[in-house]
């Protein structure tokens, strides 16, 4: 047995009175509805907090220190699998989470307590059964374990231990969050290609799709943005853009200009070793510099 | 759409898809140009100059003081020659000149080289028996011209053909353009009659629903009629009969008014519109989009939330439709959703052209999302009416 990452001062006098419980939602309708049902099922159950994000729940079991966790998995800022893998082990968490395949196909994978919205009383019995016999195993063990004056680990620690319990041991349980985390962050729509130009046009600040921009083109100082809709001067540089833009798409032709590839009509060869760009439905050219023509050469 | 220039002109279909090289002339091998002559020497071109040739042999025959033989030999020789100056120039890439005065050209000096070779052949090379001669300056004349006369209605006949099946190449594609919209038309309509109400939508405000009926709330009516008439406006429908902003406008306040019940504390909204557009046609589901977009990527994931404004206004011939919310705002590398994707080909399947979108940064944050259509000042009436 080695020390845990998670020394457990707590835990002996969590051994007695009252479990306590969290309940995480961001919608408050369903936080209140929650904790309605439990208060039928498992009276003696102390709901010590609420939260409405992954934050705010994890400053909340800082404080509190609840053996039980019911985490909505989808919430704004830090989502609900995230605060659960900063809570340590030593909590029971219950994921509750509408019809999300991928989370449900996690929590299955790792052995991981879950609900699903809207839930029927009888899922949550069982839930709340099967809670009730793993925090009662838990203070039995670290009682004991306690009682023999020992500095260790939670029982639950132990792969053996973890097993017995139902769960994952405690790196595999990480490891399927930590998946899970990854996943729902993927979700989130952010990638790492530019997607939008930000363009002052007149007063305001336009976002221009990227896929609408025919060219970019600069000067010492701003560089010329022209999309379908119109043209405006930008502060990005050719090198700042070519890092962001997508560079099957968007290619240099000349020290100062970027071209969008879906845009071109032709590319007419000129005299020494450079090239004309005609856009499609637009009558202005760009030139092709020595430098840059062996893109076409390629092909 | 259209290339520069009909003899230019070059289908791509490049930009439908994505990053194939565009059609490169940039670099063009001499192995290409050798390539393009082949390709003028056509048989429909060898036939014309062989029967051309004999034609005018046989007219010719009873002018010559000539072994038919000889007189066809030579005709077929100058209506080669002339064919083969033809193909070079059509294989020339030069952009100097027209193509009709470059193929004029070397048709004319392929025809006279050619009748000169010939009696500079029948001479033994000799040039001033040639001259002095009256009837072979006559012959040459004749057959060089003839040679010259028939070369250019042949070449010209044929650049007129090209012309023609250049033209339908370019009508073909504008049509397949036209076709490819439809397309993407039909399938923009076709997303939107099957995935309307995603399930984590609907389950997460069934499980409000049920919260509030469960505990005897008596706010439950209202929410199930919200629900109600969401779940009707985004029913798969097959016709758009009903396309007019009036409804979209009772489904976006009943989605808004489903999301303000989730998250009380987090969303606040207005829904204005213009009593006049009640009956402006709208595609289903196009402020909704917005709205929805506002929701998800504007407010939802703001731990403080904020608020969303709808509206809608004409302004001269302009009709306005805004969606505003002062929530996290777009970033410049938020990828954009199928939504507003399928939106812009809905835009432009319903509105034809006379619609846009437009996005604006909202100062501190947020986002203004706006659609824009052109109404000539008929049309508003005619939808008003």
């Amino acid at each position: 047995m080695t020390d845990s990452d998670f020394p457990d001062d707590a835990a002996p006098a969590r051994a007695a009175g009252a479990v306590r419980a969290l309940i995480v939602d961001d919608e408050p309708l369903l936080r209140t509805h929650l904790a309605h049902h439990l208060a039928q099922l498992w009276p003696e159950l102390e709901i010590a907090g609420e939260a409405r994000n992954g934050r705010e729940a994890v400053d909340l079991a800082v404080r509190l220190r609840p053996d039980v966790v019911f985490m909505d998995v989808h919430m704004p800022g830090m989502n609900g699998v995230e605060a659960a893998r900063l809570m340590g082990p030593e909590v029971q968490i219950v994921f509750v989470t509408a019809y999300e395949q991928y989370a449900v196909a996690a929590f299955e994978q790792g052995a991981i307590d879950y609900l699903v919205k809207p839930f029927d009383a009888e899922r949550l019995a069982e839930s709340v059964a099967r809670l009730r016999r793993r925090i009662a195993e838990r203070r039995r063990m670290s009682a004991s374990e306690a009682g023999l004056g020992q500095v260790t680990s939670l029982a639950a620690d132990t792969p053996e231990a973890a097993a017995a319990l139902g769960r994952l041991p405690p790196g595999d349980l990480d490891a399927v969050l930590s998946a899970l985390a990854g996943e729902l962050r993927r979700r989130a729509p952010v990638g790492d290609r530019l997607q939008w130009i930000r363009a002052s046009v007149g007063q305001m600040i336009k976002l221009i799709p990227v896929d609408e921009v025919l060219y970019f083109r600069s000067d010492e100082k701003y560089t010329l943005v022209v999309w379908v809709g119109g043209e405006a001067l930008i502060r990005k540089s050719i090198r700042e853009l070519l890092d962001g833009l997508e560079p099957e798409t968007f290619i240099q032709i000349h020290r100062s200009t970027i071209v969008n590839l879906r845009f071109v009509a032709q590319v007419i060869k000129g005299p020494n070793e450079t090239a004309e760009v005609h856009l499609k439905g637009r009558s202005e050219t760009l030139s092709v510099s020595r430098n840059h023509v062996h893109w076409f050469r390629q092909y | 759409m259209a290339g520069r220039g009909g003899a230019r002109y070059r289908p791509d279909m490049s930009s439908f898809l994505p990053a194939t090289p565009p059609g490169l002339e940039a670099e063009e091998s001499p192995r290409s140009r050798w390539g393009r002559f082949l390709r003028a020497l056509t048989p429909r071109m060898i036939g014309l100059t062989l029967a051309s040739s004999l034609v005018v042999a046989i007219v010719m025959s009873p002018i010559f003081d000539l072994p038919f033989t000889v007189l066809l030999g030579r005709t077929l020789f100058v209506g080669f020659v002339t064919l083969l100056a033809r193909s070079a120039a059509v294989a020339s890439s030069q952009r100097l000149v027209p193509p009709w005065v470059l193929q004029s050209v070397s048709v004319l000096s392929g025809a006279i080289l050619a009748t000169l070779a010939v009696y500079l052949l029948a001479t033994g090379g000799d040039f001033g028996a040639l001259v002095k001669h009256e009837a072979r300056i006559q012959g040459f004349i004749l057959i060089s011209g003839t040679g010259t006369i028939v070369g250019l209605m042949l070449a010209l006949g044929a650049l007129e053909r090209q012309r023609d099946s250049e033209a339908k190449a370019m009508g073909l594609q504008l049509a397949l353009e036209r076709s490819r919209l439809e397309r993407h038309a039909a399938d923009a309509r076709l997303a939107v009659l099957t995935a309307q109400v995603e399930p984590h939508f609907l389950f997460n405000t069934l499980a409000n629903v049920q919260a509030l009926v469960e505990t005897g709330s008596p706010r439950a009516p209202a929410v199930l009629r919200s629900l109600i008439a969401y779940l009707k406006a985004t029913m798969p429908r097959l016709d758009d009969g009903d396309a007019r902003l009036g409804r979209e406008m009772t489904l976006v306040r009943s989605y808004l008014e489903l999301m303000h019940l989730r998250m009380p504390d987090r969303l606040r909204f207005t829904v204005e519109g213009d009593p006049a557009l009640q009956g402006f046609p709208c595609p289903p589901m196009l402020l909704l989009t917005l709205v929805e977009n506002a929701v998800r990527h504007g407010i939802d994931p703001s731990e403080t939330g904020g608020s969303i404004a709808v509206g809608t206004a004409r302004v001269g011939d302009v009709v306005r439709l805004s969606v505003r919310d002062d929530g996290v705002g777009m970033g410049e590398s938020a990828v954009p959703g199928t939504g507003l994707a399928n939106l812009r080909e809905r835009l432009a399947a319903f509105y034809g052209g006379t619609a846009r979108l437009e996005l604006t940064e909202v100062v501190p944050h947020g986002l203004l999302a706006e659609i824009l259509i052109d109404v000539p000042a008929t049309r508003t009436t005619s939808a008003a009416s």
